[in-house]
């Protein structure tokens, strides 16, 4: 059932064709039905008006013999009677019947002296409603009945009476019985007939239909096929256009499409190289004198005992502000590799653990309160590139301290079979629901006035995002104000595995659920 | 003197570069163009060769393999680019060590310093024993199936680490701390190439390697 429910859902083809199968059984069946009523109940009105007419004039020659045994001597009652009621087989001028002679009680007496069947019909088996109406006429009654045989067979008859005048005798009333076995044979033979062109239609209709259906949905699956084909990423697929009809149109325009689309991704993609291209170049570019600025500012401030006061703090400041120059070209050549897609995952298997701890070490506020941890025990390895997960939990752990105004930082470690998530949490000043939807935005600060304490670049959050991202990993914020922020990295063991369970939620006032809620960024 | 050849085709940073270095106490060369790298190492003979990838004429990872091929004089890259594919072409080519611009004038002194130090060497015992492999300390040589086997000072000091403490695991950082010098880093491709270099040199079956054995997730341990 669910196979078809399925195959239902799926395939035009196979909706096509049952629909048609069942339409055209029902117009079949209908048509069919109609057919053999009206052939049927032909056939037993000339097979009822034929004994009627025939019935009648037999009733007339039986009384007429009947009346004739009062003035003919020799012919006794019983052997008239005798010559009436006998089976008849098929003549040129009469059809097969049997006869019935019934006496019509009086005053409930029996009266039965003559009662006297032919072919094996009891006399009993003559209905008593057709018994009541010829009782009460003196014209021919019929109906069509079941008659039962005396070895207990039955068949379907017409059966014709009258009264008839016996002399000397009380009434008496004379049945013809047809049977209608010859109809009946007929009418099994226009059913079988029936059934076999009916059957023999649907069959040829579904057919039909599937050879119809086919020669449109063969093409549109062609083109399905073909466009997987081409999300693929195998743009040179085309579909194979034949004839001029709709369908070599539709061939057509699918390809047009498919080369349009092919030019545009190179295109594009040559815009993306020539933009790896230029972020490489300005690396470069930039980097040179940036180190020789660098190398003679270090001079420069190495020897600033030397200097006066002023010139001193300027070598200084020169300095610092070289630093933060630097970190700003890192990062910002950083985020045009993501935006290029020219960033590269280097992946290779990392206790998270140690990395973790060896970030806290290295970021470790001297003053103030201490970072707490709280990790599972043994290794947590999981195939990352080192470089950029130590990068995310810089940030996120420099981001804490920045912002937990000295009261504790936790960082949270939990993993499973697939992957491994961190949650960094501070009770700090925390931030609102609109601060957190601008979170991750590029050079985005909650809050201006506080922001270059650390002299952070405004791009952590982004590379960081960007980082997660590029292992197909998650990265989430919760925040509350003054009841500080909790973000949560999850990324997946093995890379090219996406995450499938929220090991830590981003809100840390919830408990872990395993159905883990997929939402997009904007939700963050 | 210990001579560092500086090859740099920007004047102004191989200026400021021959600042730094004679100011700690090197006597430097600068060279501007990688064509002249082979034909001056020859003369010159430097200690260390500080390399800049970019460069013109033959460039940087070129003038590495042309050394290679002739010396085991310690070489420190500069590259202006982080990116993985310069630094490992780089470090494949046989460069020990790399520095990205913009570096730290006084890092790159420290760096310098590991790559110039004299191993020191443990004089009770002489010789070390890791496989089928040699070790001899006051040599400086490395001896498999009696033939020596010519290693940089960096590929030396990396499988004498080792073998000094055999069975003990080596995070890539303790390597990166004992062999390199570097302090809280996780530059794992420094220690997965020169790995890779080594065993190419003394393992049978770099693909099941014996002496240098990999702890998945860890790092690296030596061999009995």
């Amino acid at each position: 059932m669910n196979f078809l429910t399925n195959r239902w859902r799926t395939s035009l083809l196979f909706r096509v064709i049952s629909t048609t199968f069942i339409l055209s059984i029902l117009l079949i069946s209908a048509t069919g039905s109609a057919l053999y009523f009206q052939i049927s109940n032909g056939i037993y009105k000339e097979k009822t008006n034929g004994s009627v007419v025939e019935a009648q004039s037999l009733i007339q020659y039986s009384q007429e013999q009947l009346y004739s045994t009062e003035y003919i001597a020799k012919l006794k009652v019983k052997d008239v009677i005798a010559n009436i009621v006998r089976s008849t087989d098929q003549t040129l001028t009469s059809s097969p019947r049997d006869v019935v002679l019934v006496g019509v009680p009086i005053k409930n007496k029996k009266n039965s002296l003559y009662n006297s069947s032919s072919g094996g019909i009891p006399v009993s088996s003559i209905p008593t409603s057709l018994q009541k109406k010829v009782e009460h006429s003196t014209k021919i009654k019929w109906s069509r009945d079941l008659i039962t045989f005396t070895d207990g067979s039955a068949s379907d008859a017409i059966i014709v009476g009258s009264l008839i005048d016996i002399p000397n005798q009380p009434s008496y009333e004379l049945y013809y019985i047809f049977l209608l076995s010859e109809q009946e044979t007929i009418l099994s033979l226009v059913v079988s007939l029936l059934w076999f062109t009916g059957i023999f239609l649907v069959l040829f209709i579904g057919l039909l239909s599937w050879y119809v259906v086919r020669q449109t949905v063969n093409p549109v699956r062609a083109a399905a096929q073909i466009a997987e084909k081409l999300t693929a990423g195998d743009l040179d697929r085309r579909m194979m256009v034949r004839g001029k009809d709709e369908m070599a149109r539709l061939a057509i325009s699918f390809n047009e499409m498919a080369v349009s689309m092919q030019q545009q991704i190179s295109r594009l993609e040559n815009l993306s190289r020539l933009q790896q291209r230029f972020v490489s170049d300005v690396s470069h570019e930039l980097r040179t004198p940036l180190t020789t600025i660098r190398m003679a500012s270090q001079v420069i401030f190495d020897g600033k005992e030397q200097l006066d006061s002023s010139a001193a703090r300027s070598a200084e400041l020169l300095m610092s502000q070289i630093a933060r120059f630097e970190l700003l070209l890192t990062d910002l050549l950083e985020v045009s590799r993501f935006d290029a897609s020219a960033s590269i995952l280097e992946s290779s298997p990392v206790d998270i653990k140690a990395l973790v701890s060896r970030t806290i070490d290295q970021l470790q506020p001297e003053n103030g309160k201490k970072i707490k941890s709280d990790f599972p025990e043994g290794e947590v390895i999981a195939e990352v590139d080192p470089r950029r997960i130590e990068r995310v939990m810089r940030n996120l752990i420099a981001n804490a301290i920045d912002h937990s105004e000295d009261k504790p930082i936790v960082i949270t470690i939990k993993d499973s079979d697939t992957e491994v998530a961190v949650a960094v949490r501070d009770y700090g000043i925390g931030f609102t629901e609109s601060e957190a939807k601008r979170l991750f935005d590029r050079f985005w600060r909650a809050d201006p006035s506080r922001s270059r304490i650390r002299g952070g670049t405004g791009l952590g959050l982004a590379i960081s995002l960007d980082d997660a991202k590029l292992h197909q990993g998650t990265l989430f914020a919760w925040g509350s104000p003054n009841n500080g922020a909790q973000f949560v990295l999850t990324v997946p063991k093995l890379p090219g595995i996406p995450i499938q369970n929220e090991l830590i939620p981003a809100n840390p006032n919830l408990t872990a659920s395993t159905n883990f809620l997929s939402f997009n960024e904007d939700d963050i | 003197m210990t001579l560092i050849m500086v090859v740099d085709d920007d004047q102004d940073l191989a200026e400021m570069l021959g600042i730094v270095l004679t100011g700690s106490g090197y006597e430097v060369d600068l060279v501007s163009s990688g064509d002249q790298v082979m034909p001056l190492f020859e003369t010159h003979e430097p200690d260390l060769i500080l390399l800049d990838v970019m460069l013109p004429g033959l460039d940087g990872v070129e003038v590495c393999k042309a050394i290679r091929e002739k010396s085991m004089v310690p070489i420190v890259m500069l590259t202006a680019k982080g990116d993985t594919q310069d630094v490992v072409l780089g470090l494949e080519a046989g460069a020990d060590d790399y520095m990205v611009k913009p570096f730290n004038p006084n890092e790159l002194i420290a760096r310098l310093k590991v790559r110039l130090r004299r191993t020191s060497t443990n004089a009770e015992a002489k010789q070390l024993r890791i496989g089928d492999v040699l070790i001899d300390q006051v040599a400086h040589s490395i001896v498999k199936k009696d033939k020596v086997i010519p290693l940089t000072r960096l590929e030396f000091d990396l499988l004498l680490a080792l073998a000094r403490e055999p069975g003990r695991v080596f995070t890539r950082e303790a390597l990166l701390d004992e062999v390199w010098g570097y302090q809280n880093a996780t530059d794992t491709r420094l220690v997965n190439v020169h790995v890779q270099r080594l065993r190419a040199k003394i393992e049978a079956d770099v693909n099941n390697p014996l002496i240098i054995q990999t702890v998945r997730g860890v790092g690296y341990k030596a061999g009995a």
